[in-house]
């Protein structure tokens, strides 16, 4: 029963890892956004599978509004931008394709050493996906500093907490439930202030491309 | 309930005030006022929260973990709820600019929000809604950087949100991960996030994750603080900013951040060896002023100068940090006197800005001939911050050297000294240039005595008994919260 869960749960980490890579590889932002979706839906997956096999009914609510804010609210607001600005593409990010996938592979790796003392500490039979989360959050983060539109850092960071849920449900079946809502409503909070930002550069800029924002120097 | 009591006072009138400015749509002016009511009632809660714990009656916990406060809580709260009282105060729809009506209510509610969120941060007593609170704070300040909607401010407060929003997640990588430590080893508890029990448990956590743990705690608050490299967003946010909120951010915010800091460093000293979280926050901390010191040579404005400087004695209290009892009381310290001393040059340079209507040094001279009342305290702000004696910051900076040198950091303090001594030559050299000379054309000379410089001359008065008397119950204060962050 275990191995299965387990299993399960490898598998659950792996796919969200692998729709972080779609945006390394895709071009256009809806294929970003659909990306994010499955993202957030495969987290809400996990996170009712470790509620189901270990008993903590506090986990489904949490799984119940992982996808709601997630999985629905979320990328229908990414859509309502993108229809907004049009179709606007990644053309050219600061690193080309096939260099983004070597070091994101580079990145899975630097993880797995990273996470060698934890899996030495935990016994929870959920262990195999911290070091898939930790990779999860390098790559968001590579995602961040190495693409110019803003909506595309705005999903990077977006991949990066649920990174950061990840391995919170992974390492300690979730942390507590108050906290789990205070962090969704920063979470919505700074998403909300975020798209107002990027109506904002927009409206001044006449675009998003952050490479743009360049006044500000000494 | 009772326990509950001084949190109530801390917190509500920031809400009432924050629903007045949200519903009132007329009388900018009362809203202001209710402002400054709130903040003059969370002034009051925190000197009474401190009062009570001098006479030893600490505060109880309340609502399970998480309100609570101890020394350190109370010195931090007095320190924002005055820093708030003065932005409050000088603030569009009171004082400042004339804005539109739509940004004057967008400054209030975002101050309403801004400054209970700071508050939370310190007087929680669980680590993770620390956290969240710190996160609120930086939704609730990108907000209002952007008053005036130039291409300038837009770009500050996107870089803003977004390293600091990234920032802030690393800082709850850590936190997750010092949870998770606690569950894996020390098995689940209740209230396991809180620093008392965490603390508690610490001699039995595993060494290499809370050292991990850190990492991630120190790069992430470190980014709000503005600890180099992670400083990149701050010069930027801090000069575009209406001086209100550029002086609560740079007082008080930052003091937020690098007291979550210094709580985390006294649970993962417990774990480990203090060897590694000292040589981190030494790293960061030279590097910090290091950058900042150089940077003030060839800054040509002089809010960007403000920012910069605040970079500089962050990396003085991160220093501090790490020097034992004697510099650990001496970077709380610092952080007092800073909050008093940026507060006041920000605001400062916000009268002098708005009458030159230049940001650049170069744009500004016959300060003192032009505006005698701003231009002196703004002088006075300065010569504060470099550190000059009889002023707050002299004292914190001679307590850091000293104690960097009885710790037997010899290179550390002699490194130290040089960066003080090129903040100095080229703050002074800024400053010279800004006092005297002409008054440029067009820009009107004289000014009428207002409250406003009252307020400032206040926070001048703060300095000065700091720096020349060091009051007891500040001291008192102090003493208690270097005993909870060296155990």
């Amino acid at each position: 029963m275990n191995g299965l869960f387990s299993q399960l749960v490898v598998l659950g980490s792996s796919a969200m890892l692998l729709t972080a890579l779609i945006v390394l590889w895709r071009r256009g932002v809806p294929a970003y956004i659909t990306a994010y979706r499955w993202q957030s839906w495969l987290l809400g997956a996990v996170t009712a599978i470790v509620g189901a096999f270990s008993g903590d009914r506090e986990l489904y609510l949490v799984a119940g509004a992982l996808v709601l804010l997630k999985g629905m609210a979320i990328p229908r607001l990414l859509r309502t931008m993108e229809r907004r600005f049009g179709a606007q593409r990644e053309l050219r990010p600061y690193v080309n394709t096939e260099t983004s996938l070597l070091i994101s592979g580079l990145l899975v790796v630097f993880a797995y050493a990273l996470a060698r003392p934890w899996m030495a500490v935990s016994r929870l039979p959920t262990r195999a996906g911290l070091p898939i989360a930790m990779a999860l959050l390098f790559v968001s983060l590579f995602i961040i500093v190495s693409r110019k539109k803003a909506v595309t850092q705005i999903i990077g960071f977006l991949m990066l907490e649920n990174a950061i849920a990840l391995l919170a449900v992974v390492g300690t079946y979730g942390v507590p439930l108050l906290v789990e809502f205070g962090v969704f409503l920063d979470a919505l909070m700074g998403f909300l202030v975020m798209q107002i930002f990027v109506y904002q550069i927009h409206e001044t800029f006449d675009t998003i491309d952050v490479e743009q924002l360049a006044r500000l120097k000494h | 309930m009772s326990a509950l009591s001084p949190f109530v006072l801390l917190f509500a009138p920031w809400a009432l005030a924050g629903a007045a400015a949200l519903l009132v749509r007329r009388s900018p002016r009362w809203v202001g006022w209710s402002g400054v009511a709130a903040a003059a009632l969370a002034v009051a809660a925190s000197l009474q929260l401190a009062a009570g714990l001098l006479a030893g009656r600490p505060a109880a916990a309340a609502m399970g973990d998480t309100f609570g406060a101890d020394a350190l809580s109370a010195i931090l709260c007095v320190c924002i709820s005055l820093v708030s009282l003065l932005a409050a105060a000088f603030g569009p729809g009171l004082a400042g600019p004339e804005t539109d009506a739509g940004a004057t209510r967008r400054f209030r509610v975002g101050l309403s929000a801004f400054a209970p969120t700071m508050l939370l941060a310190v007087t929680t007593q669980n680590v993770a809604i620390m956290w969240v609170a710190i996160e609120a704070t930086t939704i609730a300040s990108a907000l209002v950087i952007p008053l005036a909607r130039t291409k300038a401010s837009v770009e500050a407060s996107w870089k803003y949100m977004l390293i600091c929003s990234v920032g802030i997640a690393l800082a709850f990588t850590g936190t997750v991960l010092a949870y998770f430590d606690f569950i894996s080893t020390a098995g689940a508890r209740q209230g396991a996030l809180t620093f008392a029990v965490l603390q508690q448990a610490a001699p039995v956590l595993h060494r290499e994750l809370m050292q991990l743990a850190f990492a991630f705690i120190l790069v992430g608050y470190g980014t709000k603080a503005g600890l180099a490299p992670m400083h990149t967003w701050l010069p930027d946010a801090y000069s575009e900013a209406p001086p209100p909120i550029a002086a609560m951010m740079s007082g008080v915010l930052v003091a937020v951040a690098m007291y979550a800091i210094a709580r985390w460093k006294a649970v993962v000293d417990v774990a480990a060896t203090p060897a590694f979280t000292n040589a981190l926050l030494l790293g960061a901390g030279l590097l910090s002023v290091a950058i900042g010191a150089f940077s003030l040579v060839v800054q040509r404005h002089y809010k960007r100068m403000l920012a910069y400087s605040s970079v500089e004695h962050m990396g003085l209290v991160s220093l501090g940090l790490a020097l034992g009892p004697a510099g650990t009381f001496a970077a709380l310290l610092h952080l007092v006197n800073h909050a008093f001393a940026k507060s006041m040059a920000f605001l400062a340079a916000g009268r002098v800005s708005r009458r030159y209507a230049t940001t650049e040094i170069a744009g500004v001279s016959g300060l003192l001939g032009a505006m005698p009342w701003s231009g002196g305290l703004f002088a006075a702000a300065v010569l504060a911050l470099i550190g000059l004696p009889p002023f707050g910051l002299f004292v914190s900076e001679f307590l850091l050297v000293r104690a960097a040198v009885v710790s037997g950091h010899f290179w550390i303090a002699a490194a130290v000294a040089v960066f003080i001594l090129t903040t100095f030559v080229s703050l002074l050299r800024h400053l010279n240039a800004m006092l005297y000379g002409p008054v440029p054309e067009g820009v009107e000379t004289g000014e009428p005595r207002s409250w406003g410089l009252v307020a400032l001359a206040g926070c001048l008065a703060v300095l000065l008994a700091l720096g020349l008397v060091l009051p007891w119950p500040v001291s008192a204060l102090l003493d208690r919260s270097v005993a909870v962050l060296t155990p």
